[in-house]
């Protein structure tokens, strides 16, 4: 094959690393944004994608109100971070492209490796579909039941799974392997 | 090839920043009913039909169809109410809290919360005096003029923050003046 990151140039060699080490820095930050806003427990997903909506009731025939008493700690408590429907479709609009370029540098990469074909296969559709499920979670999660979270957490981890994959053998494979040239 | 450069450039340019908190809800609390020691929250389920009369007053539909509104007493005596609207621009969402004397007049205006790109605007357009401008506001009197007043003396994104705090203070208003005292619990 002509392509093959164990007999690259040296400098596509430093590329594929530098692409390998920005991505996974935003792994990180990307990590720690879903612990700070949405969670790692399907519960936590559920609350912030499922949100009021999926028990939302209709409007009253007529305007009512309902008055309980609150206290200063209760204005203290923390918010569940929501995302409504025009925030998802706004995030999905937003991420979606974004994760595609990046599934597809990740790709161009495997393909540079030294994998049987199944295994090169099965780690371009785990790219592709990692954000697919992510999303498709996300959609479910609002429209379907709440139980679709754990689709989320699956995307989520899909995700960072098939990242420490590629990076892992790529790493190796250019650097470490004792048939690089 | 340029294609995926353009569509990378266009995802990192409209990317939504996550949202910060400016001011503590608590602390905003304090600011708007001061002197208060109790505290109810009402909450005003709209009807559809009343829903639709707000969203075609004032562009807006709260979320679930809920407006609350937080009342605040003094003892016996009433220190009057505040309201926490949300506005979504192109930037993300901002919260601004709209406090209310008893008699009905805008007491004060909060920015409580902006995404982490608006908030050097938010800060650039409060530092400016933006809030001043909204103080005795009464529903049905005068719109907001927040951005009015800071134009040509702030840079056009405090103004451009200005717009959108001037829409979430129409929206208290309006949503104050039609329900906040006109409907039964």
């Amino acid at each position: 094959m002509l392509y093959d990151l164990r007999r690259a140039d040296v400098r596509i060699k430093w590329l594929v690393t530098g692409l390998l080490a920005t991505l996974g820095l935003s792994y990180v930050f990307g990590a720690v944004m879903v612990a700070l806003y949405a969670g790692f427990t399907p519960r936590s997903v559920a609350a912030t994608y499922a949100g009021p909506e999926m028990s939302m009731p209709m409007p009253p025939e007529t305007t009512v109100a309902v008055q309980r008493p609150m206290s200063m700690a209760d204005f203290a408590q923390p918010e569940v971070h929501t995302v409504d429907t025009k925030l998802l479709i706004q995030d999905t609009h937003v991420h979606v492209p974004m994760y595609g370029l990046i599934a597809a540098a990740l790709g161009v990469v495997v393909a540079g490796l030294s994998l049987p074909r199944r295994g090169a296969l099965g780690l371009i559709v785990l790219l592709f579909a990692a954000p697919w499920l992510d999303f498709a979670g996300m959609w479910l999660t609002k429209f379907a039941s709440p139980r679709f979270a754990i689709v989320t957490l699956a995307g989520g981890w899909a995700m960072g799974l098939a990242y420490l994959s590629v990076a892992a053998l790529a790493v190796h494979q250019m650097w470490l392997s004792r048939e690089r040239s | 090839m340029s294609f995926f450069i353009r569509t990378a450039v266009i995802a990192a340019l409209v990317h939504i920043t996550p949202v910060v908190v400016l001011v503590k809800r608590p602390d905003a609390v304090q600011t708007l009913l001061p002197g208060a020691d109790a505290y109810v929250a009402r909450e005003v389920h709209l009807s559809a039909t009343d829903a639709h009369r707000l969203h075609e007053a004032v562009d807006w539909s709260p979320e679930d169809g809920v407006l609350v509104f937080y009342g605040g007493t003094a003892g016996a005596t009433s220190v009057g109410a505040l309201e926490f609207v949300r506005v979504d621009t192109p930037h993300g969402p901002i919260e601004v809290a709209v406090g209310f004397t008893p008699q009905g007049a805008v007491r004060g205006v909060v920015v409580t919360k902006a995404t982490v790109e608006m908030r050097p605007w938010v800060l650039e357009a409060v530092g400016a005096g933006l809030t001043d401008y909204y103080r005795g506001l009464k529903p049905g009197g005068e719109a907001p003029g927040g951005a009015a007043g800071l134009a040509s003396r702030t840079g056009n994104l405090a103004a451009y923050v200005a717009r959108e705090v001037d829409k979430g203070v129409a929206r208290a208003l309006a949503a104050y003046g039609a329900f906040y005292n006109h409907v039964k619990t």
